[in-house]
């Protein structure tokens, strides 16, 4: 078997009994919520925590409502951090506000994992790398990386820069969104925004401090209008993570001229990467071939897959403005 | 860290059983070669197969990424638990009339997600049958056979639920 | 017995119809136990320690530190097991943990027993071994050019030769040139045919036991016991009646478990040190080093045929990318060309085909061995040649068909051959001629046909006795104990023997019980490659469940003063043939004879002909005494976006001579053409270069990334059987497990052109290859639906020349 290396499971009860326990461990404890991350990374000895503080059975992290807004701003649908992904896609309210969402998360992994899996876990979804999600004995006959327990990278081929892929589903559609992550550390809650939760550091891609639990994530209840797409390229049409993952959302105006369009793309660099300009090129016009093609022309030119996954990065590239272009069709003829 | 063993209680196949774990250890290795319920099988130890797969409290799960403790308190239903007193469950049955078990060692892991199917629909679709065995690898039979089996369930499912009910 | 063990009745009760398999409950409620499942009080758990060099010398290994840790029992190098071996007798190249040198990332180099494996993987890391590096060798092309500048893979076995090449064979039948000057058209192409592997869901794994005075047990989830236990006492040095081989059920195999392996000369000899039984299970990614799968191919073939479509001469020269050890390498490297002389009629063809070892796991068997590559090509060179002769494809094959009780021009001896009819089934459930060269562009369709061995006429080592045996006993309970040696992998082998004792003697299949794999009480069976089992042992059980019939039969016609011949036994009855209301319980019947002859028992046998392949050196291999044929229609789907191939349905047809059990075949055929499929549009089993990390690393060893089909990704499969009656197969059957994987490929390769109009001469076709091939032909202004055949809907079938009989 692929042994888990030794270690201590915690249940606790709260979120703040939680956070107690990271206190008092440190850095030999993390936090694990469905797992199905953490423990084959765990079997690869890319985390040999002795401390794993479960998440799950937590109620404060549970539940799927929409909350009031306050001072006038329109609501928020709240999204417990240990809900499993099964749960966001099935959850009639998710499947009719955010339709683009209950797709992502139906199309991570396979069935079983998207039992066990969060939503939680996967915003905070480790990145992935052909040279790093593997075997100790895999790493250690390579010479290890800059990742885990090495000086290079076998990608960039230099010591500076880890450029493992962000391989999430859910994150580039909860951007689009708009949506936020609550933050709860030993010093109290924080509000971040998923658009500025991620930083181009393969090696730790989020500004979540190891000591900070992901509790719930929000998404504006006014996003409900806009309209939404999720596109994923894989080459098995269940468990493999994403080649490329494609968000767009858009909001028009009586006339479907673009009023604002928003779109997110990964699964290439270490964090998802917002498209830019699109508002600006597209703002009053009606999504027609000609703008789809300009604003996928776009996309492909800010989008440089390297080598950390092992598929084709050329071919990578190259679906970069099909798929994108097919979520635009599918958000001007929604 | 060192290794330290403690005492898991799990209810497995109705059974509440209380044996002393390393607490590093996860729901497959402790079914196998703590509880010698080996019909759940092993095939990469990662997630990556389906092999594994039991159900726990009616889901589908990999228990070869479930650490033992995150099934405390939970109903764990693996192959074995599947047949009651009245003789197989019908997809067991099933599986054995279409030849949808070759060598047989995705099987239990294929029933295991097939079960908690039947458990919300007895009459899906062929493509509910798909998304539903999508996380479970075959390499032996193409899969054919098993959809059969698993539609062959299902009508005797609805059967016996009219009959009774 | 003879060769002929037909029986060509066909009022049979069981044979032919579906019936449960007699282990399928077993396996479908979780009872079923396969190797991992075994455990023993005090067993001691086992791990390997691998290379982590394609290429090194081991200068020294210290292992001192290992051995101290608390837990650990035992710690073996080479050295404690210096015996070669290798699953074919001429071409012994391996040690069961490396001696002096390493040959690929992973090889075996020390093993440790210990009190569980996490002990036993701690103990690993303590074991320092000095390696001095060697370069190496990944390309096969590199590997045939070398010199000896650098060692070769293995030291050249004389003076001057290359010691990377492992086997070369030329063979050359009719007149290669005069056939190519006599074509009006030849059509040549380089086709490459990636390496891939088996991925059974099981993983291996062994359990030594040793009794402390001398006898050795070993379980392991192997297809082959009967060779193992003939190794483990080579290598042990044991006696072979020392030796005992048990096998569980096998949780898939497909030719990857057909040779002894590490893991079971390691639980041998650590079951002997310690005295205490001793488990090894390979992780998943120590399966993928342990490999032996498909050879990566290169080859070039050119081949002629005149303008009415008759194919004139075939030339092929293959290069076979071996890996570090032989494995089976001399017979794939035969069977390269050896097998692909039917089913169609060539008056000239060669072969030159090379093996070379590269320092990458070692390829070896895998469904289909060695014939499928090179018939990837040939169906694609087919339908090459059937577009410039402006033929339907189907058409083509058809006047190509070389007929029934014949000879290919390779000398083999075919005896029944249903190919017509399975082009005639597929063509039709396909609705192939409405679709033909017809659908919308991105939508095609695709045929290819092929042949393959029901079993080897010759043994892997040479002796003349029997192939397969078993043993058959009937109680006075009316019980029918069957003992075979035969292995069960999940095709189904032990209830064929079920079925067929159940069918001639007349009892009901529950019945009967088969006792097996177990090499202290089961006679000899060669193990479960090559096809062979179901002829072979389907023929074995019938010659002693004919001998049991016989002693039954006379007794009942004693009592009755009737003929034996006239005594039936069927439905659990023994009956009169003339008047069916005579009759009496098969349980009395049997006690009549057990009263006449004393105890029942039989031991019936099947040994293969031995007469009938070619008097040229290397003309017994590929000999088989049936062959069976197959034909593949795939209906395909184009994305020319992203170059995605949707392999919407395949259509198999397959003639297995006769359907024991409809079922179980079906399951082979649908089960091979999802293998097939999968190799077509997505398994490539590579390693990185020196530009992507570190040359010789396997690229990604677990089955998230090397990715075998999930439920969605699998084509619909429709089985069509063909029954063409084998002469000489248990009730005219001959294989199904292998045959029907060969033409999805080049169907699927096929069926893309007539979408797109794109040949696909490289696999797999993955959607980067798929896309870079569309983007190549968009740019030579090639991207368009081929044109029909003008003499496609002319020339109706010639039905004269292609009735079989
Ligand atoms: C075979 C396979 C295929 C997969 N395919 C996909 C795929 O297609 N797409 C995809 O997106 N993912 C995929 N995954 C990854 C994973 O299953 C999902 O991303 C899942 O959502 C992770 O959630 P989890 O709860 O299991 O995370 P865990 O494994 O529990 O945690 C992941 C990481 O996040 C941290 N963490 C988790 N929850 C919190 C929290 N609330 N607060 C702070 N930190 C937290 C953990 O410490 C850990 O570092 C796949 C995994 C496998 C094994
Ligand atoms: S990108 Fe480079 S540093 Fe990061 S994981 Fe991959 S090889 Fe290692
Ligand atoms: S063993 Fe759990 S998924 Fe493969
Ligand atoms: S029956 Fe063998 S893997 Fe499914």
């Amino acid at each position: 078997m692929l042994r888990l290396p030794p270690y201590q499971y915690h249940r606790p009860g709260s979120v703040a009994e939680a956070v107690a326990l990271m206190a008092e461990h440190g850095d030999d404890a993390m936090y694990v919520s469905g797992g199905t991350d953490l423990v084959p990374n765990m079997k690869h000895r890319l985390f040999e925590p002795g401390h794993l503080i479960a998440l799950k059975g937590i109620d404060e992290l549970k539940g799927i409502e929409e909350l009031p807004g306050e001072n006038g701003d329109g609501g928020v649908l709240r999204i417990g951090a240990a809900e499993t992904l099964t749960a966001v896609s099935a959850k009639p309210h998710v499947r009719e506000l955010f339709p683009a969402l209950a797709e992502a998360a139906a199309h991570v992994a396979g069935p079983q994992l998207r039992n066990a899996g969060t939503i939680g876990g996967n915003v905070c979804l480790d990145t992935r790398c052909t040279y790093y999600n593997q075997t100790h004995f895999w790493r250690e006959a390579l010479g290890f990386c800059l990742k885990k327990d090495g000086e290079v990278c076998h990608v960039t081929r230099t010591g500076k820069k880890c450029v493992a892929a962000h391989s999430a589903d859910t994150p580039p559609v909860l951007m689009t969104l708009g949506a936020s992550a609550v933050l709860t550390g030993p010093s109290g809650s924080r509000e971040v925004l998923i658009s500025e939760f991620f930083v181009a550091d393969g090696i730790v891609n989020t500004r979540r401090a190891t000591d900070e639990i992901l509790t719930e994530i929000r998404i504006p209840l006014a996003s409900a209008t806009r309209r939404q797409a999720y596109m994923k390229l894989r080459q098995r049409k269940s468990i493999d993570f994403p080649l490329l993952t494609v968000a767009v959302a858009a909001d028009l105006d009586e006339n479907d001229a673009v009023r604002t369009i928003d779109g997110v793309v990964t699964g290439l660099g270490s964090r998802p990467r917002a498209l830019s300009k699109w508002a600006e090129v597209a703002a009053g016009r009606t999504l027609d071939d000609a703008l789809i093609d300009e604003l996928s022309e776009r996309a492909y030119k800010q989008c440089h897959p390297l080598e950390n996954i092992i598929v084709d990065p050329e071919w990578r590239r190259a679906m970069v403005p099909v798929y994108v272009r097919r979520a635009l069709e599918h958000v001007a003829g929604a | 860290m060192s290794k330290t063993t403690s005492i898991a209680r799990l209810r497995v196949n109705g059974d509440l059983r209380e044996v002393g774990v390393p607490t590093h250890y996860t729901l497959l290795e402790t079914l196998r070669y703590v509880l010698a319920l080996t019909g759940t099988k092993q095939g990469c130890d990662k997630g990556d197969c389906g092999a594994c797969t039991v159900i726990v409290d009616g889901a589908p799960t990999l228990s070869c990424l479930t650490p033992v403790w995150e099934a405390e308190d939970r109903d764990i239903i693996t192959v074995e638990g599947l047949a009651g007193p009245d003789g197989p469950h019908p997809l067991q049955d099933e599986f054995d009339l279409n030849g949808a078990a070759q060598c047989g060692f995705c099987t239990p892991g294929i029933l295991c997600s097939a079960a908690a199917l039947l458990a919300r629909t007895s009459s899906p679709t062929r493509n509910e049958i798909q998304e539903a065995l999508a996380g479970n690898l075959c390499r032996c039979t193409g899969y054919a056979k098993i959809y059969d089996a698993v539609e062959s369930a299902g009508r005797r499912l609805s059967v016996s639920k009219e009959a009774t009910g | 017995m003879s060769t002929k063990g037909a029986n060509l009745k066909s009022d049979w009760h069981l044979i032919g119809s579906s019936m449960r398999k007699i282990e399928g409950l077993a396996k479908s409620t979780g009872r079923a136990v396969y190797t991992d499942d075994v455990t023993f009080p005090g067993m001691l758990h086992g791990k390997i320690l691998r290379s982590p060099h394609p290429h090194a010398r081991i200068v020294a290994i210290d292992t001192s530190r290992a051995e101290q840790l608390d837990g650990v029992q035992a710690v073996i190098t080479g050295r404690d097991l210096p015996i070669q071996y290798g699953i074919i007798p001429w071409t012994p190249d391996e040690y069961p943990l490396c001696v002096d040198r390493v040959r690929y990332i992973g090889d075996g180099v020390a093993a440790v027993a210990a009190v569980d494996e996490d002990t036993a993987n701690e103990a690993l890391a303590l074991i320092e071994v000095e390696y001095e590096e060697l370069p190496a060798f990944f390309d096969p092309h590199d590997a045939e050019r070398a010199d000896g500048s650098t060692p070769y893979v293995h030291d050249a076995r004389k003076d001057g030769w290359n010691g990377n090449i492992t086997k070369m064979v030329k063979l050359e039948f009719g007149d290669i040139e005069g056939g190519m000057d006599s074509a009006d058209v030849v059509v040549e192409g380089d086709y490459f045919f990636e390496g891939t592997t088996h991925a059974p869901i099981e993983p291996h794994c062994a359990i030594g036991q040793w009794d402390g005075v001398g006898k050795l047990t070993v379980w392991s989830a192997t297809q082959v016991p009967h060779y193992l236990h003939r190794e483990l006492a080579r290598v042990l040095e044991l006696d072979q009646a020392q030796v005992r081989v048990r096998q569980p059920l096998v949780g898939g195999a497909f030719g990857g478990k057909s040779e002894p392996f590490d893991l079971e000369f390691c639980v041998a000899k650590l079951a002997m040190m310690t005295g205490r039984p001793v488990k090894i299970l390979y992780t998943r990614e120590e399966v993928f080093y342990s490999h032996r799968g498909r050879h990566p191919f290169h080859m070039h073939y050119r081949t002629g045929a005149t303008a009415d479509g008759r194919l004139t001469s075939v030339d092929a020269k293959i290069l076979l990318d071996g890996g570090a050890y032989a494995s089976f390498g001399l017979v794939t490297t035969y069977y390269s060309g050896q097998l692909l002389c039917a089913p169609y009629d060539m008056p000239a063809y060669r072969f030159d085909s090379t093996r070379v070892y590269t320092n990458k796991p070692a390829c070896g068997p895998k469904r289909g061995h060695g014939s499928v590559q090179p018939r990837f090509a040939f169906e694609v060179q087919i339908d090459k040649l059937a577009e410039h002769v402006e033929l339907d494809p189907i058409e083509f094959r058809r006047r190509n068909f070389i007929g029934e009780h014949t000879k290919t021009v390779n000398e083999l001896r075919v005896t029944s051959n249903g190919f017509l009819e399975c082009l005639s089934s597929v063509e039709a459930a396909s609705g192939w001629s409405e679709k033909f060269r017809n659908m919308p562009f991105g939508r095609g369709i695709g045929i290819a046909g092929s042949t393959y061995i029901s079993g080897t006429n010759y043994p892997i080592y040479p002796n003349e006795m029997p192939q397969s045996a078993v043993q058959m006993q009937i109680d006075r309970s009316g019980r029918v104990a069957v003992f075979s040696g035969a292995s069960e992998i999940g095709q189904g082998c032990d209830s064929v023997v079920a079925y067929i004792a159940a069918e001639e003697l007349g009892v009901p299949l529950e019945w009967v019980r088969v006792l097996r794999g177990d090499t202290d009480f089961t006679p000899v069976d060669l193990g479960a490659y090559s096809s062979r089992v179901t002829f072979m042992l389907g023929n074995a059980a019938i010659d002693a469940a004919t001998r049991l019939k016989k002693l039954v039969q006379s007794s009942v016609a004693k009592a009755w003063d009737v003929k034996p011949s006239e005594v039936l036994l069927a439905g659990g009855a023994a009956l009169w043939a003339h008047d069916t209301g005579r009759q009496m319980s098969i349980v009395e019947a049997f006690h009549l004879a057990e009263a006449e002859h004393g105890t029942l028992g039989a031991t019936g046998w099947y040994n293969t002909p031995k007469d009938v392949h070619g008097e040229y050196r290397g003309g017994t291999i590929g000999a088989s005494p049936a062959y069976s044929f197959t034909s593949h229609v795939a209906e395909v789907e184009v994305d020319i976006d992203t170059g995605f191939v949707d392999v919407k349905k395949i259509w198999i047809a397959h003639d297995c001579g006769r359907a024991l059990n409809p079922v179980l075949v079906e399951g082979q055929m649908e089960g091979s053409a999802y293998m097939g499929a999968a190799e077509a549009i997505m398994e490539e089993h590579v390693f990185k270069d020196g530009d992507h990390g570190r040359a010789g690393l396997h690229n990604a060893p677990s089955l998230l990334d090397y990715r075998i089909p999930t439920s969605l990704d699998t084509p619909e499969l429709q089985s069509l059987i063909v029954e063409s009656i084998d002469p000489e197969g248990p009730y005219g059957a001959k294989e199904a497990g292998e045959g029907p994987l060969h033409p999805s490929i080049p169907a699927i390769a096929n069926a893309i052109y007539d979408a797109i109009g794109v040949r696909m001469d490289r696999l797999p076709f993955t959607p980067p290859n798929v896309w870079r091939a569309i983007q190549r032909a968009r740019e030579a202004g090639t991207l368009a639906k081929p044109s029909a055949p003008a003499n496609a809907t002319a020339n109706p079938p010639l039905s004269e020349t292609v009735q079989a009989d």
